[in-house]
């Protein structure tokens, strides 16, 4: 690739940005990240008295979203005392509309080509460390193969780069690739059930495309809210430079009828709490403007990646201790939302606060383009965007999830139910949505540890079930209870994706 | 002399107002059935494996409702076809089927 754009590149990138499909989700001609604003906001909430946190939690503990000054608050609290009542209260709050259950994924790399030039990114056009490279779709084919025939995963983010060859057509062919692959396992048969994309800001056109080949969620990160840092990082005349394209990505994928929609920071690029009041407003736009809120929120921390020497260079490095509490402020701010984790992070890191919100988190991960059929064990930093923290296997984490008392979840259920958008929102805010968590983990678990659970794993899974399922039968009523029975028999006998 | 954007965009327009039209319709209809049979029935999109709901009453029952495919495009689901007599239930298809055609 070279590190001048060509005359195609160069059209294509022209051909992207839709300024009425900005302006229209503006006021006033301003987006809802007011910096000032925000920078105020957190210097007036200082020291907040014990009975306002008080107040904060309990409004969190309702599953409402929190006020700006609420979550400024909050990010301003200083008593050690007080900041491990409200880990426990993250806590209460996952359990409440999640329940126990951890849903795992993986990641899934097309290419690697990109028109941007990202001060923090390792695949950024001018890195010419990089190995370059787009799969084609027997590739990916292969690829999605080794994840849901010998790895089991049924739920993938697929990841492509800002570029004419990895457009929306080809990401919509890469998607049908994906779904159509179904593989013989031990006791019934692997798929991926649900494809989430983590791709660039598209137009409505190009998200519709992607709507009828039925993605699951529609993942953006804004990187950092703050508009001269966001400046700074992504320069002048690349596609990734504008802001508010960006961030009016996921309104217009919910025009164009993707109804569940991810959002995420890159915490390193500014100052970390900056970047949590920016998930809260963007959350709460989302909510104002459309009536539903974030799928799901993420909150990276920047990782070492192949001749990028800005990630050293940072002024604003997120501490574990800080980390964990960016992870509970969130889980307070925007109870509903579900949570990503990922092997970014080291395994001792994960352990620690997965407790505290999360909803899902990867394993078995690769990021190299072309790494899972090609079997290489080792990170090669000239064809990863980033070196990640924990490369154990599903079936370790897995494990280790058991022995903490979490069960894993395959579950794709709620989008193929019509669970999703502002119906989802209801059922999260209401704790409904924990029963259906509750059930469809059950089943899925089931179907993995048959299929594919080591000896010592399937063991681990075992306790959990049982305890799952007493746990059913105690609180939901006989006929759920019975159907979840019949369904469980028909897994253990082979049948597969069976779902409430 | 019309470009061909402005023509798929008048294309795109002319059917979400039909599709508009159907919604409404299903609504009035799934109304009818809740309100006299006491049975929900909804009208789902089918994108893929996504099935989104965009018409009629929605239940969130623990128990898996039952789907009927209309065409490649509508569903309709319920967990009280039981309940919903069967002239009715075909005005609803028949409904979906017509506006498809």
């Amino acid at each position: 690739m070279l590190a001048v754009l060509t005359k195609k590149e160069r059209d294509w990138v022209e051909s992207v940005i839709k300024d009425e499909e900005i302006v229209k989700y503006m006021e006033n001609g301003r987006d809802f990240i007011d910096d000032d604003d925000i920078w105020e906001r957190l210097q007036r909430n200082t020291k907040p008295d014990k009975n306002r946190i008080r107040d904060i939690i309990q409004k969190s503990l309702e599953i409402q979203t929190l006020e700006p000054d609420e979550t400024a608050s909050l990010l301003n609290i200083e008593d050690p005392d007080t900041w491990h009542e409200i880990f426990q209260v993250a806590k209460e709050i996952k359990r409440k509309v999640y329940d126990n259950r951890i849903v795992t994924f993986a990641p899934l790399y097309c290419g690697d080509l990109c028109v941007n030039n990202c001060l923090y990114c390792g695949f950024r056009r001018e890195n010419v460390v990089i190995k370059r490279r787009r799969l084609g779709l027997d590739e990916i084919r292969k690829e999605a193969e080794v994840l849901a025939g010998e790895i089991g995963h049924k739920r993938l983010i697929v990841v492509y780069g800002e570029h004419p060859s990895t457009d929306a057509g080809y990401i919509a062919d890469t998607i049908r690739t994906i779904y159509d692959v179904k593989v013989k396992t031990k006791n019934g048969y692997g798929q991926i059930r649900r494809v989430n994309v983590n791709i660039a800001p598209m137009s409505v056109d190009d998200l519709r495309l992607l709507r009828d080949v039925g993605i699951g969620t529609y993942q953006v990160f804004q990187e950092t809210y703050h508009h001269g840092t966001y400046k700074r990082l992504h320069p002048e005349g690349t596609l990734k430079s504008h802001y508010q394209w960006r961030l009016y990505c996921h309104h217009r994928a919910l025009e164009a009828g993707v109804d569940d929609v991810a959002i995420g920071a890159l915490f390193g690029l500014y100052d970390w709490r900056f970047e949590v009041m920016g998930l809260l407003y963007h959350a709460r736009d989302l909510e104002r403007q459309f009536g539903i809120g974030p799928h799901t929120i993420s909150f990276p921390r920047l990782e070492p990646a192949a001749n990028t020497p800005f990630i050293q260079a940072t002024n604003y490095r997120v501490s574990d201790e800080d980390f964990k509490k960016i992870i509970a402020v969130i889980r307070l701010s925007v109870p509903y939302t579900g949570m990503i984790l990922t092997a970014r992070e080291p395994a001792s890191i994960r352990r620690e606060v997965l407790p505290i919100g999360i909803t899902q988190t990867d394993a078995s991960t690769k990021i190299g383009i072309g790494a899972y059929s090609d079997r290489y064990t080792d990170q090669e930093e000239d064809r990863q965007q980033f070196l990640l923290g924990d490369t154990r296997s599903l079936d370790e984490v897995i494990r280790e999830l058991a022995q903490m008392g979490y069960i894993t979840s395959f579950c794709t259920a709620g989008y193929r139910c019509g669970r999703t958008g502002d119906r989802i929102m209801t059922l999260l805010r209401t704790g409904r949505e924990a029963v259906f968590c509750k059930l469809n983990a059950v089943l899925t678990f089931r179907e993995w540890l048959d299929d594919f659970a080591s000896p010592e794993t399937k063991a681990a899974g075992e306790q959990v079930l049982k305890k799952e399922i007493e746990e059913i039968k105690d609180k939901l009523p006989q006929n759920v209870y019975e159907k979840l029975l019949e369904y469980y028999r028909r897994i253990e006998d082979g049948e597969r994706d069976l779902y409430f | 002399m019309k470009n061909c954007l402005s023509i798929t965009g008048e294309l795109r327009m002319a059917r979400e107002t039909s599709t508009s039209e159907l919604f409404e319709r299903f609504n009035v209809v799934a109304k009818e059935i809740k309100d006299e049979h006491n049975a929900h029935l909804w009208l789902i999109e089918v994108f893929g494996k996504r099935h989104s709901y965009v018409a009629g009453c929605k239940e969130d029952s623990f128990l898996p409702p039952e789907v009927i495919y209309i065409n490649k495009r509508f569903a309709v689901v319920s967990s009280d076809w039981d309940r919903i007599p069967l002239e009715k239930k075909e005005e609803v298809f028949s409904l979906v089927r017509d506006f498809c055609n």
